[in-house]
């Protein structure tokens, strides 16, 4: 069974027929190849998912694609430019506060939330706001520290 | 050296970060099926019969296999036992389970339709008819002389048994005036790394080769054992590792997944894609952990161990092609760790169980054994009377008695262990730890300081395996723009280390690091190699580097001799030049020099070299003996990386909550090449030492089925619950390898155990509360506090 | 992945959908914010024929002040009910709650009456909405009714809620102004469902004086511990507090995070925690 969906990515209105199955993440993986998001558990735990849906970050493995229909996405490749960063990917970048990067682009959202919110956040706002993201290789350390280092410019 | 030392961003960061990385599970392609497996639901169980043919009538569905399927096509995994330290004994293996299933979660059958919605539906249309088997859940039951058996044929569920003796420890414990012993279990969990199992394989069944997508640590390892599953010529295999979202070890091959879904598009002769679900991984992607030691020590007065005796019981789940079970094996070879007890009885008996197999997990082993010798230390010391970092630097190997030869019949190369725990106490201010702690009792509450004491012996190098061994190779190429390709028998699981191997490259070469480009887990293109385990990517990858860049190096200042009228012994390279020692102002361009021998190579300067800038080296790591000892005993492991750690934790006494306040570590892995990404790896390992002693947990019940099936259930430390980490390193180089690098990629994991036992006891000293297993679970350390239950 | 086909609707208004569980009944399945419904599909645990997602619909998500009451709508987000100034002004033990659910993504989609309705003893809205004395509001195409917390919650994830009805609102009276509220949870990890959780409510003049107390039992317990702090607010009148919370949870049912018998002493323990911060907060004028 198929769903026809509208909706903004990352700016670009799109109109397709989705299985109706479909999560939002695995429509943005599989028919859009926006591959950038990840799937981590499928139950909403891991954070790997995170997008923006309305200006609000969501886990995508817990939202219907079909649910989506008329809403605005923004997704991490929405976040720059092909072939350039945003500061706080920058950050990230210098701070090794990545290493598989597969909660990455979760993680980077989630921040990117944070920073909307509260610009000046302290250590405890950080890790806060990013414990709906799991990490499984930095232990956290240099992704606050990443995020610190963005805060500030 | 320009960038050796130096905190250079890893590589592969801002594709990463941009949400631009390529995981196994992101690779789509024309004609693309997807598979799905159909799992048992019991523990153990005999299959009756399965009927497909529901499954087949649902349109987009193409094929449904069996295992006697494959077993008809001879499609049987090979089994590798532990070289010359343990043998494992023979079983049947298939990538779909053949007549029995043997733990909860393993493979029956599996479905191969047009998109993966169908193929999930139709999996469960699939109907397997089982006979229900009595389980073996508990080890202990499982060595009875009327348990059930996992494998039948082998007459009882050992799966290994071997005993290590040095010295005489049984004699001395007997007539030593002072002993003290124990028992202490480690529950089971596992790596859990974020990205589940992916693969995707693509035979073309007209040129008959077989391109597989995976999601491993060992590409080359993988395409051999896939040529002999599937009876193909390993060079019509090539298999691709793109990003690894995480592997810590579970990703070493062989899972049976990997030759099914490979076996999936020779039958379906299309392109298949199979990616874990949570659950899927949780249930088969691997276990790690869960073991029973039982020991007792000998000292004196001052603290000095005389004798350990030690056996441990090891739940290994059920037998597998995977090198997990080999962790007993090493958790035995390890003890006694950094300290000098020159008579030891090590006794490692690993049982098989109707439960996930074990595979590797970061720390393989070493971790239990550094944590029983923390419990031992810290037993010691309370018996003695005597301060627990005093007890420990009683017994450290001395610094001047390196190389050591252990008792399992290693030679550690290097380490400076009571410096490290010196400094960490000061770091952690332990001269002023009664005070503090003083101060929060009479706040009412209980803080209380832990030392953890971690070995890592790393480059695991097994006599007669042709997985794991003790070598790797790199090619290293210059092009005519003179920019460097390094391709490499190593890979990365996502940890950074293409980074360090591009800086020992750029550093032998004279060049920038951007100019060097690392090309890893492709083996159409790279050097056969073993990849990623065992903390080796920089020890051999990084040592194949430095040599076959070496050797370019030598290449190029021949002929810039020429070009300088100086002799090439006279020259080194920085900046991109290569000149005259001690007379900078003489030098020549590199990228002059590799024009030269590109372009000129009949002229004056490069004529009678061989043209060409590429080299292919292979390193072997020497501190690796196979020549059997006595007893058996033989060295397995060349790099021991060591860390002292010192954590203060607050123990809510009324909920048995613990809650770690500051933790500090000095890490010591010889030469660091970039320690901005070695100190991410320790800090990683640390989250998942503490993962593991205080939140995460894989449950079986009494009937074999996991209940942890979710990251809602096997819980995961988050950044609330992972502390700060103040990291300190020290560099005790290695003497074996030419940088004196020695592994990073498993440090951290293993002190937060011992660390967080002994902080939890020293805050509920005058309760006198004794730890002696784990997770430290609220309700596990309330109990420990209430033994007779009682008001909180 | 969910692997079991269904039929997706995304009605306009409340009628719409009140006329399409009207006709698919106990096939269909509500869909809010899906934090729960989407991970139990896609383990194979819920398999409805029809979906009928709430997100579409106006005026489910509504905060109405109606004199001695606030009407919250059903479709609030957990991150509004943390945040919102209504809320935090009269009901702060509500809007303490909802600020320690899940995360920071779960909190901005998850909702007020998907939880309610999941109904997991151990949630954190089912102690707070019983402690204050919540009303719940249900519609169906038969009409409407209104339940109590007791009457609602049946047992572990069981309301009274039938097959064709929509929980639409839930009716809170206020607060005292200067109440003090504290909200104590024991959890594994950050954002995991706690284990025993404890929700307090003191009025000034101890009027009302509740602790409500979930994950000990099937359903929350709500104790009434005027009389006790009216005896003083000191040891005594906590531990016999806690006695009662200990005897309440008499029932406590074991697994993965912890036993029953720790699940009770648990009770004691939150119990009196959430109680001495209330009275805390009760005494700094319900100013956190």
């Amino acid at each position: 069974m198929k769903t026809l969906v509208k909706l903004q990515v990352n700016g670009r209105v799109h109109e397709l027929a989705v299985d109706t199955r479909a999560k939002l993440a695995e429509m943005l993986r599989d028919d859009l190849r926006l591959t950038g998001t990840h799937i981590g558990c499928g139950t909403g735990s891991c954070g790997a998912c995170t997008v923006m849906l309305d200006g609000e970050t969501v886990k995508s493995c817990c939202v219907l694609a079909a649910d989506a229909n008329g809403q605005e996405v923004v997704t991490i490749e929405g976040l720059s430019k092909p072939g350039e960063l945003s500061t706080l990917q920058q950050c990230f970048v210098e701070n090794h506060g990545l290493q598989c990067g597969y909660c990455t682009p979760g993680m980077v959202l989630a921040a990117h939330q944070l920073l909307k919110d509260n610009p000046q956040p302290t250590e405890d706002d950080i890790r806060h706001a990013i414990a709906g993201n799991l990490c499984r290789c930095t232990g956290y350390q240099n992704i606050v520290k990443s995020i610190r280092a963005a805060s500030g410019r | 050296m320009a960038f050796i030392g130096k905190d250079v961003p890893a590589q592969n960061s801002p594709a990463l970060v941009a949400g631009a990385g390529l995981y196994t599970g992101d690779v789509k392609l024309d004609r693309m099926t997807y598979a799905h497996i159909v799992r048992s639901p019991y523990a153990a169980a005999k299959i009756l019969s399965i009927d497909a043919s529901a499954a087949l009538e649902l349109p987009g569905v193409l094929l449904v296999v069996t295992g006697e399927e494959l077993r008809a096509k001879d499609y049987a995994m090979p089994v590798e036992g532990f070289g010359k330290g343990a043998s494992l004994k023979p079983f049947a293996l298939y990538p779909l389970a053949v007549g029995r299933v043997r733990y909860a979660g393993e493979g029956v059958a599996a479905v191969v339709a047009e998109d993966p919605y169908t193929a999930k539906q139709a999996a469960l249309l699939v109907d397997v008819d089982y006979e229900d088997l009595d389980p073996v859940v508990d080890p202990e039951r499982g060595l009875t002389a009327d348990s059930p058996l996992v494998e039948p044929d082998w007459g009882s569920n050992v799966l290994f048994e071997i005993r290590m003796q040095a010295g005489d420890a049984g004699g001395l414990i007997a007539k030593a005036a002072r002993t003290v012993g124990g028992e202490l279990r480690h529950h089971r969990y596992t790596g859990a790394a974020l990205e589940p199992r992916a693969y995707v394989a693509d035979y073309d069944p007209h040129r008959r080769t077989l391109t597989f997508w995976a999601s491993t640590q060992c590409p080359h390892p993988m395409r051999t054992l896939l040529a002999q599953t599937l009876h193909l010529a390993e060079n019509d295999i090539r298999v691709i590792q793109p990003n690894v979202g995480g592997a810590f070890g579970l990703k070493i091959p062989y899972f049976q997944e990997e030759p099914l879904v490979a076996a999936l598009s020779l039958l379906a002769g299309r392109p298949v894609r199979w990616i874990a679900e949570r659950r899927e991984d949780l249930l088969a992607g691997g276990h790690a952990r869960e073991g029973h030691f039982t020991w007792q020590a000998a000292f004196e007065d001052d603290g000095l161990v005389t004798a350990l005796k030690v056996r441990y019981v090891a739940d290994v789940g059920a037998p597998s092609a995977l090198a997990g079970w080999g962790q007993a094996y090493v958790t035995g070879f390890a003890l006694p760790t950094c300290y000098k007890i020159r008579d030891t009885d090590v006794e490692v008996v690993a049982v098989t169980t109707n439960k996930c197999p074990w595979n590797a997990y970061r720390g393989f082993g070493k971790e239990s054994s550094s944590w029983l010798m923390d419990r031992v230390m810290d037993a010691v010391a309370r018996e003695t009377g005597r301060d627990r970092m005093a007890v420990r630097s009683r017994n450290f190997i001395p610094p001047d008695e390196f190389p050591y030869p252990q008792n399992g019949g290693a030679v550690i190369d290097s380490g400076n262990y009571p410096q490290a725990l010196k400094r960490v106490l000061e770091m952690i201010d332990y001269a002023n730890f009664p005070k503090l702690k003083a101060e929060a009792r009479a706040q009412g509450r209980y803080i209380g300081l832990g030392i953890g004491q971690e070995l890592t012996p790393e480059g695991c190098s097994i006599a007669g395996s042709a997985r794991f061994n003790g070598w790797d190779g790199a090619t290293v190429r210059i092009s005519p723009t003179g920019e460097v390709t390094v391709l490499t028998g190593v890979t990365s699981p996502g940890t950074g280390n293409e980074t360090a191997l591009a800086q020992i490259a750029a550093d032998q070469l004279g060049i920038d690091v951007k100019d060097v480009r690392v090309i890893q887990g492709d083996t159409s293109l790279c050097p056969y190699g073993l990849g990623n385990f065992s903390s080796r990517g920089v020890i051999m990858g990084g040592s194949a580097v430095h040599i076959a860049a070496g050797e370019l190096r030598e290449k190029l200042f021949k002929v810039a001799g020429r070009m300088l009228e100086a002799a090439p012994g006279d020259l080194e390279t920085a900046d991109g030049r290569i000149m005259l020692k001690g007379a900078p102002f003489r030098h020549v361009g590199t990228k002059d020099v590799v024009a030269t021998i590109y372009g000129d190579c009949h002229g004056a300067a490069a004529c009678g070299v061989e043209p060409g800038l590429e080299a292919t080296r292979y390193f072997r790591h020497e501190n690796v003996y196979h020549q059997p000892e006595t007893q058996g005993r033989y060295s397995a492991y060349p790099s021991w990386a060591n860390q002292s750690t010192a954590l203060i934790a607050e123990v809510d006494p009324e909920t048995g909550v613990v809650k770690i306040l500051r933790y500090c570590a000095v890490h010591d892995s010889g030469k660091v090449i970039n320690p901005m990404t070695a100190e991410g790896n320790v800090h990683g390992g640390t989250a998942q030492g503490i993962g593991g002693a205080l939140f995460e947990h894989l449950v079986y019940d009494d009937c074999g089925q996991l209940t942890t099936t979710t990251f809602m259930d096997y819980t995961l430390p988050t950044a609330l619950e992972v502390p700060h980490i103040e990291l300190e390193h020290q560099e005790t180089l290695s003497p074996f390898s030419p940088l004196g690098t020695k592994g990073v990629g498993e440090s951290g994991v293993t002190s937060p155990l011992g660390a967080l036992c002994g902080a939890v006891e020293d805050a509920l000293c005058e309760f006198g509360v004794r730890i002696d297993r784990l997770p430290l679970s609220p309700e596990n350390v309330w109990t420990a506090l209430h033994p007779k239950g009682g008001r909180a | 992945m969910i692997a079991g086909e269904f039929e997706f609707c995304a009605p306009k208004t409340l009628a719409e959908a009140l006329a399409l569980l009207g006709t698919h009944g106990s096939a269909c399945k509500l869909l809010a914010g899906g934090m729960t419904l989407v991970p139990v599909m896609t383990l194979g645990l819920a398999q409805p024929a029809v979906v009928v997602s709430l997100n579409h619909l106006s005026g489910l998500d509504g905060v109405e002040d109606a004199g001695g009451v606030l009407r919250l709508g059903a479709m609030l987000r957990h991150a509004t009910v943390a945040k919102h100034p209504s809320i935090r002004e009269h009901l702060p033990l509500l809007a303490a709650a909802a600020a320690g659910i899940g995360d920071v993504q779960v909190r901005h989609r998850g909702t007020l009456g998907g939880s309610l309705v999941h109904a997991e003893p151990a949630a954190d809205y089912l102690s707070a909405t019983a402690t204050l004395g919540a009303r719940l509001c249900v519609r169906s195409t038969r009409g409407e009714r209104w339940l109590t917390t007791s009457e609602f919650f049946v047992d572990v994830m069981t309301t009274a809620l039938a097959p064709d009805e929509i929980l639409t609102a839930i009716e809170i009276p206020k607060q005292p102004a200067g109440s003090g509220s504290a909200h104590k949870t024991l959890r594994r990890v950050e954002g995991a469902f706690p284990i025993v959780l404890a929700s307090a409510a003191i009025g000034p003049g101890l009027a009302p004086a509740r602790v409500g107390i979930g994950g000990v039992g099937p359903r929350p317990v709500v104790l009434d511990v005027a009389d006790e702090l009216r005896r003083g607010a000191g040891d005594a009148a906590l531990a016999a507090i806690g006695d009662r919370a200990f005897e309440a949870a008499q029932h406590a049912l074991t697994d993965l995070n912890g036993s029953g018998a720790y699940r009770r002493e648990m009770a004691r323990v939150y119990a009196k925690r959430a109680v001495t911060a209330a009275l805390a907060n009760l005494r700094a004028g319900g100013r956190s």
